[in-house]
């Protein structure tokens, strides 16, 4: 009897196991629309870190590990930069012509008297 | 659409793609190891089922903008 119902039993766990995590998924919005899915990576961010800071201090991992530099260039931030820097100059560019001009003018006329 | 709102939405793509494709990933690692003795095209084929439904989740994100709703239409 209990030879014959193994691999039953194999069967009916393996599916409560497979049907569990697409569950567990499912409901955690990881196969949701793109706010669902973004939040759930804001949430993995912010609990990530820690849980591994704190396995890692149990293991005694710590001094082992190298810490992570802290990177302060951003590429979302950076993306349009260079065109946003040309813009803005070609944008104050007639100004500061007639600035210069002037000082120009005025360094010269200082130059004749 | 504003630049802003463009980039917020392709920001948002972004993130989900990451998300789906590492559960994608997650869940062909089950069914591989429980169903079919640890071979490797369920890994691969969840985890491309996982970017094809980021990717028409941010096409209709990107489309949503210029669709036009019921209600608006009842209005006209």
């Amino acid at each position: 009897m209990a030879p014959r119902m193994w691999p039953f039993v194999k069967l009916v766990s393996k599916v409560t196991i497979a049907g569990g995590s697409v569950y567990v998924a499912y409901d955690s919005g990881l196969l949701g629309t793109s706010e669902q899915g973004s939040a759930a990576l804001e949430k993995a961010k912010a609990v990530v870190p820690p849980a591994l800071e704190e396995w890692m201090k149990y293991f005694g991992l710590e001094a082992q590990l190298p810490t992570m530099p802290k990177i302060e260039f951003s590429p979302v931030n950076s993306w349009n930069a260079g065109v946003r820097w040309t813009i803005s100059r070609l944008s104050e560019a007639p100004t500061r012509a007639s600035e210069y001009t002037n000082q120009g003018l005025q360094y010269i006329k200082e130059l004749i008297k | 659409m504003s630049e802003k709102e463009i980039g917020k939405k392709l920001d948002r793509c972004l993130a989900d793609g990451v998300v789906k494709l590492g559960t994608g990933l997650g869940l062909g690692i089950v069914f591989s190891v429980l169903f079919f003795k640890r071979r490797t095209w369920p890994i691969t084929l969840f985890s491309g089922a996982g970017l094809g439904m980021a990717y028409a989740n941010c096409q209709h994100d990107l489309r949503s903008h210029y669709l036009l709703h019921t209600s608006e239409q009842q209005k006209q």
